[in-house]
């Protein structure tokens, strides 16, 4: 009997079961490796460094476990939609800052990692760590991730530079007094109309030195509560501040940007400054060997006499999901890597990022002179600097809230170039609060956390 | 002036010579020009296969350099390989291991033939109990499907996924393959097509013995091959270019689907160009195998069903 | 239809009565997969979720914030200007190289209608995957092909300057659609009269005129087959811009279509509840649009 429907699906038949044999066959085949645990990351050089120490746990506990590195933006995106659908998700995994807001972005039970807030508190791990670093991991007051790092912001210069100019970097403690010698040194060296030198390396765009700065003022886009803050008299000050710096003639930064272009300008001294969070240093001595011995770091200036001086960017926290068959394993395992002492001297002396471990401030490595940075002891001005890093709350509108201060910024930009200064902090507060108050339309909506604060009063 | 405007030039020229030189028969320069369109119109649609067939074998370095093929005076092992392929197949790292790029045209092959044959034995059995069984409710059942037809499937979209969700088929093939497991376009079309069978050829196999089932396979079916062969077609297309199913519902990379993947590639494998339009040469290689094969049912059965519009 | 005597088939079941059972795999499958999750959809509108498990009564606020979203409205202008594009540009080129390819005995007739419909065979991510690297600014081939011929637009991004992007958008869709729809006209030029035509031409009428009294009248039922199936189609785009613009929505969301909006709800922020708002609403403009066009075709035969 010939097939009924023709040859093309009887053709297409075979087809289908000679691959559905041989799917079936792979799957089998590829039963996985039992590992205990299973530990998805993001950074590289984080990768490269648990490499060394993994072996040391296995042994000690007898389990197998498994790392994975994967791109940080299919990470948190595969995450997110694996945690709604009940899909397999890694065991542990690190997570960039900024992103424990999507992950917290319904009710708290829904959060697919395990909420470590009670043993922090109860093994007195929360007390030895930088309490303001908790914000980041944190939603409705409970922590979900534990934090890797602080990443302290300074400003970097070059000092050779600074010196033969006669500045006392000493004396630079307010962002006026900057501004003050700033406008003294941006000046047009070769008379071709084009300045080439400036104080300070801003990006043009606001970006993440807006952020930055908010912070350190004590402002930032959200508060404690999940409220927006990016309207606030802070926020509209430090705009049309950053206004002046970046454009028209009182301007006293270049953009430099990132990588080789930052590398270049800092080589040229087309730039003095630029912001340095403890992270940053690293890498900038991979970029620039050449300007070795000529570096130097220092706290940022305050807002006013006696205020913050540095802020805080960046982040990576470690946390468990709830589908991990063995949370007790994967918490030692958490411990093993942020809390081990010794590791975290050797740490340091690696990638200059100083861990929020307060205790581990004391270790030798954190006294050393680095030659690099004119053999400033960096640990010790970044340990102390650590202690004053502020807060950066996060809620599932980060994202949103920091596109929209974006777009306000540029139009404010705009409006600058066309009007100067003539009704410039009116028509910022009119942007910033018409851009916060879209975030606050989209995030007040959010049905689940207003049931969740209804509940709480 | 360059070499392309030489050539529009030159064929400008041949029009307008042939209506010169036939000044009583124009519709030689008419049907000279007909074709110049055409020839035209084909190879701006050929045009990005072209591209695409000689981007995957170029080398990294001199992709973007030059627009087709290197000039055979720099072929070489360095200009023209398989390198593209050869990071295409070098697999990836995922939290559940290796996967590499076989496996997602295993996927695809497999969940495509196998919702083709499934498509063809349900609309085929469905439009056969409307085309020849008269029973309470049939026409309500018509127009129940043809008013179906009017929703965009996208408001089911998040439903189903609520509904996927709560039996536990979020990450299976299931999901892909069950919800649209009977397309109404296809029964109609069955419908239209077994309607023309003649019923005598019916009631001599049930005379014969032959029970209901029997007549649609030994009868009814074997003559209408040739809508099946045209419906196969694009049942096979519409499975294998599917993207938001598989989006949406798979989440091991291991079980995804060619489309997927593709576009995930895009974004990893940023400036690598050569990368993934080697994996898409790849993957539209089978439809176009499917299609030469098709191509007769396809047309006769796409233009009979068109004119009934 | 056949009215024999009630004869029993298999296991003493009425003959007429198989049609159920061939029939029951479309009603669970329609009944399970549509009908249930259509009434879910309602339910949703009015309730906001986090991902598929948990959810919250809102009442209407879902469809209150959607219709005074901005981008909800930047999403709807962009797919009105795609859909107008491609019934008024797409199709009178697809009508006129059906014109074109319109002979009876021409052999070459099968070979061109293939490499014209060839784009059609190519699924709209793949088609997204390959312009993507078509419009690359300087290098792409689309840009050297327009600098050769007219002398401009070397350094047009294409995906990046938010006016280009839909220009982009509907310039891809041409080459993929363009073919697909001239297959219809094909089919429908075959209706054509012969004998009209002949009348026609003795009767001296010009090529317009033909075009205009005997053409058009002809080809009427699928013409307005086509422009409505081309704009449900294309108030439904979602697939060519998601690759086109890798994965995001275009520069201050030039590429944001209302599908787009409705995948960003539901699937990227977890909640499924707008986007079954988001939903309805694309089925009520797209019920209104077609219902619109029907009635203008109705008219227009009418007259003619």
């Amino acid at each position: 009997m010939l097939f009924p429907y023709g040859k093309a699906p009887l053709a297409l038949l075979a087809v289908a079961l000679l691959t559905g044999a041989t799917l079936a066959l792979a799957t089998f085949c590829s039963r996985q490796d039992d590992y205990d645990l299973v530990f998805a990351l993001f950074a590289k050089n984080h990768h490269e460094v648990y490499q060394e120490v993994i072996p040391e746990f296995e042994a000690a506990h007898g389990v197998r476990v498994q790392m994975q590195l994967v791109p940080a933006r299919g990470l948190q995106s595969r995450l997110q939609s694996a945690f709604l659908a009940g899909a397999p998700v890694p065991d542990v995994v690190e997570i960039l800052n900024g992103s424990m807001g999507y992950f917290a972005r319904g009710p708290l039970k829904d959060v697919g990692f395990v909420d470590l807030t009670e043993r922090l508190e109860k093994e007195g791990i929360r007390e030895r760590m930088v309490e303001s670093r908790f914000s980041i991991w944190s939603s409705r007051g409970h922590v979900f991730a534990m934090p890797h790092d602080v990443h302290p912001v300074t400003l970097a210069y070059r000092r050779d530079l600074v010196e033969e100019l006669g500045i006392d970097v000493e004396a630079l403690t307010t962002w006026d007094e900057f501004v003050r010698v700033g406008r003294r040194v941006t000046c047009d060296l070769d008379r071709d109309g084009v300045a080439d030198r400036y104080m300070i390396d801003l990006p043009s765009d606001g970006a993440s030195a807006l952020d930055l700065l908010l912070l350190q003022r004590g402002g930032g886009l959200f508060d404690e509560d999940g409220q927006v803050t990016m309207d606030s008299q802070v926020a509209v000050e430090t705009l049309v501040w950053y206004i002046h710096q970046t454009r028209g003639e009182g301007r006293i930064a270049f953009s430099a940007g990132w990588g080789q272009s930052l590398s270049k300008a800092m080589l040229d001294g087309l730039a003095l400054f630029y912001f340095c969070p403890d992270w940053r240093t690293k890498t900038f001595q991979q970029d620039v060997p050449g300007l070795a011995g000529k570096m130097a770091v220092m706290p940022l200036p305050a807002w006013e006499e006696g205020g913050r001086r540095t802020s805080t960017w960046g982040g990576t926290g470690f946390a468990i999901t709830k589908a991990c068959p063995r949370q007790e394993l994967a918490w030692e395992f958490a411990k093993f890597l942020y809390l081990e002492k010794k590791e975290l001297g050797k740490r340091f002396a690696g990638s200059n990022i100083i861990p929020p471990v307060k205790d581990a401030w004391d270790l030798p490595e954190f006294h050393t002179p680095n030659a690099y940075w004119s053999n400033q002891k960096i640990g010790v001005l970044l340990s102390d600097l650590a202690r004053e890093t502020p807060p950066a709350y996060v809620t599932a509108y980060t994202e949103l809230a920091r596109t929209k201060i974006g777009e306000a910024f540029m139009n404010a930009a705009i409006y600058y170039d066309d009007h100067g200064d003539d009704g410039l902090r009116d028509y910022v507060e009119n942007e910033l609060k018409r851009t916060a108050d879209y975030v606050r339309r989209v995030a007040g909506r959010n049905a689940f956390l207003s049931q969740a604060r209804r509940e709480s009063r | 002036m360059n070499t392309l405007h030489a050539c529009l030039l030159a064929l400008i020229c041949v029009f307008a010579g042939s209506l010169l030189m036939f000044p009583r028969r124009p519709q030689i320069a008419w049907t000279y020009l007909r074709y110049v369109v055409l020839v035209l119109a084909a190879g701006v649609v050929l045009t990005p296969f072209a591209w695409l067939l000689c981007a995957a074998f170029k080398d990294r370095d001199i992709l973007m350099e030059y627009v087709f093929l290197p000039p055979v005076s720099r072929w070489s092992s360095e200009t023209l390989n398989l390198n593209s392929f050869r990071q295409l197949f070098a697999g990836e790292k995922t939290p559940q291991g290796t996967v590499y790029f076989w496996r997602y045209i295993l996927n695809s092959l497999f969940l495509t033939t196998t919702a083709t044959v499934l498509h063809i034995v349900t609309c085929s059995l469905t439009g056969y109990a409307l085309a020849k069984y008269s029973f309470r409710g049939r026409r309500a059942i018509m127009l129940f499907m043809l008013g179906s037809m009017m929703i965009p499937s996208m408001i089911l979209l998040a439903p189903v996924y609520q509904l996927m969700y709560h039996v536990g088929w979020i990450d299976t093939y299931l999901a892909l393959l069950i919800p649209g497991a009977v397309p109404v376009f296809g029964v109609f079309l069955f419908r239209q097509a077994i309607v023309n069978v003649p019923n005598d050829l019916l009631e001599a196999a049930r005379i014969d013995g032959c029970s209901e089932f029997g007549i649609y396979w030994n009868v009814v079916m074997p003559l209408v091959r040739p809508m099946t062969g045209a419906f196969c077609l694009v049942s096979f297309l519409g499975a294998w270019n599917s993207f938001l199913g598989p989006q949406i519902y798979i989440h091991t990379q291991a079980k995804l689907t060619l489309p997927v993947v593709l576009s995930q590639y895009i974004g990893i494998y940023n400036q690598q160009y050569g990368v993934f339009l080697a994996g898409t040469l790849l993957a539209i290689l089978p439809p176009a195998i499917i299609f030469f094969g098709l191509q007769r049912e396809f047309v006769s059965g796409l233009t009979s069903g068109a004119v009934k519009g | 239809m056949d009215r024999t005597t009630k004869a029993r088939g298999w296991g003493g079941i009425r003959r007429q009565h198989w049609a159920y059972v061939f029939l029951l795999p479309y009603v669970v499958v329609t009944c399970t997969f549509f009908v249930y999750p259509f009434i879910q959809a309602i339910i949703l509108a009015f309730h906001q979720t986090n991902g598929p498990s948990s959810r919250v009564f809102v009442g209407a606020s879902n469809f209150a914030f959607v219709l005074t979203d901005d981008e909800f409205w930047i999403a709807v202008r962009n797919t009105t200007i795609y859909a107008v594009f491609s019934v008024f540009l797409q199709l009178p080129l697809s009508l006129g190289l059906a014109l074109l390819l319109n002979t009876r005995k021409d052999k070459m007739k099968s070979f061109f209608r293939l490499i014209l419909f060839s784009p059609r065979l190519v699924g709209q991510i793949f088609v997204g995957v390959i312009f993507t690297v078509i419009f690359v600014p300087r290098y792409g081939l689309f840009n050297r092909f327009l600098q050769t011929l007219i002398g401009w637009g070397l350094e047009e991004r294409w995906l990046e300057d938010p006016a280009l992007v839909m220009p982009a958008l509907i310039i891809t869709s041409l080459w993929m659609f363009v073919g697909f729809n001239m297959i219809y006209f094909l089919a429908a030029l075959q209706n054509v009269d012969p004998n009209l035509v002949e009348a026609a031409q003795i009767d001296g009428a010009g090529p317009w005129n033909m075009f205009r009294h005997v053409i058009v009248p002809a080809i009427k039922p699928v013409a307005t087959f086509v422009i409505v199936m081309s704009t449900i189609g294309s108030f439904q785009l979602f697939e060519l811009p998601y690759s086109l613009l890798r994965g995001g929505f275009g520069p201050k969301n030039s590429g944001l279509t209302i599908v787009g909006y409705l995948y960003n709800s539901a699937f990227n922020s977890g909640d499924l509840g707008t986007g079954s708002a988001v939903g309805w609403i694309l089925v009520l403009i797209i019920f209104v649009i077609s219902l619109a066009q029907i009635r203008v075709s109705g008219t227009l035969r009418s007259e003619a």
